[in-house]
């Protein structure tokens, strides 16, 4: 069953069911476009419907019979196609032209006759107006360097750009090229034709034929506006393309990467199975990505295509909508995994073990050491938030991380104690404590010396989950300190003391712990002022210039403030002017 | 070359002078002209003739009027105009010279 339409069709009344009308109104609209630029092509479109009636009437038995399908198929196929009506304009070359120059802009087919691959090339050739030689040899340095990237772009090309079959697509292929001189000809073009309304209005007959001239000359106007935004239009369909082209092949090249990582087994793509913290594969993530990126730089590609195109194939709704599909459930999934990613650092957790330290003579100073690991230097090992993947002699994997402190605090009491608090993040606090207990770390103790690990190893299973080891130490009262000599990692010891020095520099001199629990230096030189840098200072501000300069030997010291001006150098000569001399 | 290419230019190249040829000494309306040109095999499909006959028209050559019909939509009765009398002698002549050279270059060649 069919809806039925009634149609007025050259005056005469027809019944036409409606995929038959639909069908019908497209081809007289294509016949329409193609008339576009001829002159007379109203009269034209009057006679082909009056013929279209005419056949229409024929068939028709009696004056209730309905159209359908078969019979415009029918007619069309009488009548031909709207290429068939183009008539080609060099035959015609004495005939009046229409009144506006007929500017074929090149339009982008696929020439199939000098083709190699698709014809892809040779059409955009032609669209650029260059050498097909050119456009085929930037693909392959193009494909050289994007990694065969640009074949999948070549493929996609080859499907949304129509063929040239019938003469008037080839003859629109190879029209005006869109290129500098031809859009430098049309513009002149255009302003050449305004000039010439202008003047027209200036000598005609003013009167009615004012009003036609104006027209003329606002049509003009309008003519060129339309051509500028034509031409911006086909630039940004190119830009659009070209982003479009490069999101797509940069995404191939990170997913083929990854997969052949993931194949071949890099230790950069092993970490990404200890980050993670589902058990999703890398290649279903690297998937998920290409997906929630590619498919908007597609469709971007798709719209520049369309833009430039003008009978672009449909990629079909099937097509559109399974992208968009795709693309949702991308994005969905990858939301699902980035909260699991997130759960599963959601709590922390933490073991702490506290051991008293016996040292052999707890009066004589005791010599705290840092002892460095050097795996994480080799040059092969990968590494990530300081967190380095490395083997053991027994070919396990293990992870080793430089997450650690050591805080010096002063004991409550008269033993030397040491507390190890191992931290560490999960999904819940009972995994972030077992995480935590897994990770090893350890320490020794010989006579008065104590040496301390400044990394922590865990079991490459446990995964990256912010692991960190937190040392205190906690010594008696009195009880003298040294350093190891330059330990590597000294930044990681923290500890009060008098001098308000770092980790580092602490460990270049003896302490004492105070009864106020800081720190109190043994040996260190005293200092002179607060400006313990020897190259002095320079400060301009608004209390006036204080320049001080040491050098090797050399002393020179200039002070300007509301006291006056003083001025001192190494030579025993002071000058001292007062404020009224210098003014 | 395409092979179609040329025979369609080919054709498209003498319609005008076919159409002047029909209408000449008598009147004849789309349909009949059409007719006449698909039976000689000039013409594929009938798309071709609009354009054509709205230029001839356009030039001067032919001149239309409108009549009645007993059966179907009202029909547009093309006529030569006084040009396009003129216009068809020419051709005529054209044609002969055409069609004798053409003759004389393929005999010259198949013999």
């Amino acid at each position: 069953m069919n809806k039925t339409i009634n149609i007025n069709l050259a005056n005469l009344f027809f019944h036409i069911d409606e995929v038959a009308y639909s069908k019908l109104q497209r081809y007289l609209e294509a016949i329409k476009r193609s008339f576009a630029n001829t002159s007379g092509s109203e009269e034209i479109i009057a006679d082909i419907e009056a013929r279209i009636a005419e056949l229409f009437h024929e068939k028709m038995e009696n004056e209730r019979q309905v159209i359908t399908e078969k019979e415009v198929d029918e007619i069309i196929g009488i009548m031909g196609q709207p290429e068939d009506y183009m008539v080609d304009e060099d035959i015609f070359e004495d005939q009046p032209q229409s009144t506006k120059k007929s500017g074929r802009v090149r339009k982008l087919y696929r020439d199939i006759d000098n083709k190699y691959i698709g014809g892809v090339s040779a059409g955009l050739g032609h669209y650029f107006g260059i050498d097909a030689l050119w456009v085929r040899l930037l693909w392959i340095l193009l494909t050289i360097f994007s990694w065969g990237g640009f074949v999948f772009i070549y493929i996609l090309l080859w499907i949304l750009i129509p063929e040239a079959v019938t003469t008037a697509q080839k003859l629109d292929m190879r029209g005006e090229a869109v290129n500098i001189s031809n859009i430098e000809k049309k513009v002149k073009e255009g302003f050449d034709d305004v000039a010439e309304k202008v003047k027209n209005v200036d000598y005609e007959k003013v009167g009615n034929k004012v009003k036609n001239g104006s027209r003329g000359f606002f049509n003009a106007i309008a003519d060129i506006i339309m051509f500028f935004f034509k031409i911006i239009g086909k630039f940004i369909g190119i830009i659009l393309i070209v982003i479009g082209a490069a999101g797509i092949v940069a995404l191939l090249i990170g997913l083929f990467t990854v997969g052949i990582l993931d194949i071949i087994h890099l230790p950069g793509v092993d970490f990404y199975n200890l980050v993670n913290s589902t058990s999703t594969p890398v290649w279903v993530v690297s998937i998920l990505t290409f997906f929630a990126i590619g498919i908007p730089f597609f469709f971007l590609m798709y719209l520049g295509l369309k833009i430039l195109v003008n009978n672009l194939k449909s990629i079909g709704n099937i097509v559109k909508f399974t992208l968009l599909g795709l693309w949702l459930i991308s994005i969905i999934l990858l939301t699902v995994f980035g909260i699991h990613q997130a759960a599963a650092h959601a709590y922390s957790g933490n073991v702490a073990t506290e051991n008293e330290l016996i040292f052999a003579q707890p009066s004589e100073p005791i010599t705290l050491n840092l002892r460095s690991t050097d795996r994480d230097k080799q040059e092969n090992n990968m590494r990530i938030n300081g967190i380095v993947l490395d083997y053991t002699e027994n070919g396990e994997e293990i992870l080793i991380s430089r997450d650690f402190r050591m805080y010096i605090k002063m004991s409550h009491d008269s033993l030397a104690r040491i507390e190890v608090r191992k931290n560490a993040n999960g999904n819940s606090f009972k995994n972030a404590t077992e995480t935590a207990a897994k990770i090893n770390y350890s320490y020794m103790v010989q006579g008065n010396t104590i040496l301390l690990d400044d990394f922590l190893t865990t079991g490459r299973e446990n995964k990256f989950r912010d692991q960190d080891v937190r040392v205190y130490l906690y010594l008696p009262m009195g009880t003298k300190v040294e350093f190891g000599k330059s330990p590597e990692n000294c930044w990681t010891i923290r500890a009060n003391n008098d001098q308000n020095m770092n980790g580092c520099e602490i460990t270049k001199y003896a302490w004492m712990l105070n009864k106020d629990g800081a720190l109190k230096c043994e040996n260190c030189p005293e200092t002179e002022e607060a400006d313990d840098d020897n190259n002095g200072k320079i400060i301009i501000n608004e209390n006036g210039v204080d320049i001080d300069i040491k050098g090797d030997g050399d002393n020179f010291k200039l002070k300007i403030d509301d006291k006056g001006v003083q001025f001192k150098t190494n030579e025993t000569r002071s000058t001292d002017l007062k404020r009224d001399t210098v003014q | 070359m395409n092979i179609e290419n040329t025979k369609a230019q080919m054709r498209k190249g003498v319609l005008e002078y076919c159409i002047l040829s029909i209408l000449n000494g008598e009147d004849k309306y789309t349909s009949e002209i059409l007719d006449t040109l698909k039976d000689a095999k000039m013409l594929v499909v009938e798309g071709t003739i609009y354009p054509l006959l709205t230029r001839l028209k356009n030039a001067g050559l032919l001149n239309y009027r409108w009549e009645e019909s007993t059966s179907g939509p009202p029909r547009k009765y093309y006529t030569l105009t006084e040009t396009g009398k003129l216009f068809l002698k020419e051709l005529d002549t054209t044609w002969d010279e055409l069609r004798n050279a053409t003759n004389l270059v393929t005999k010259t060649k198949n013999n």
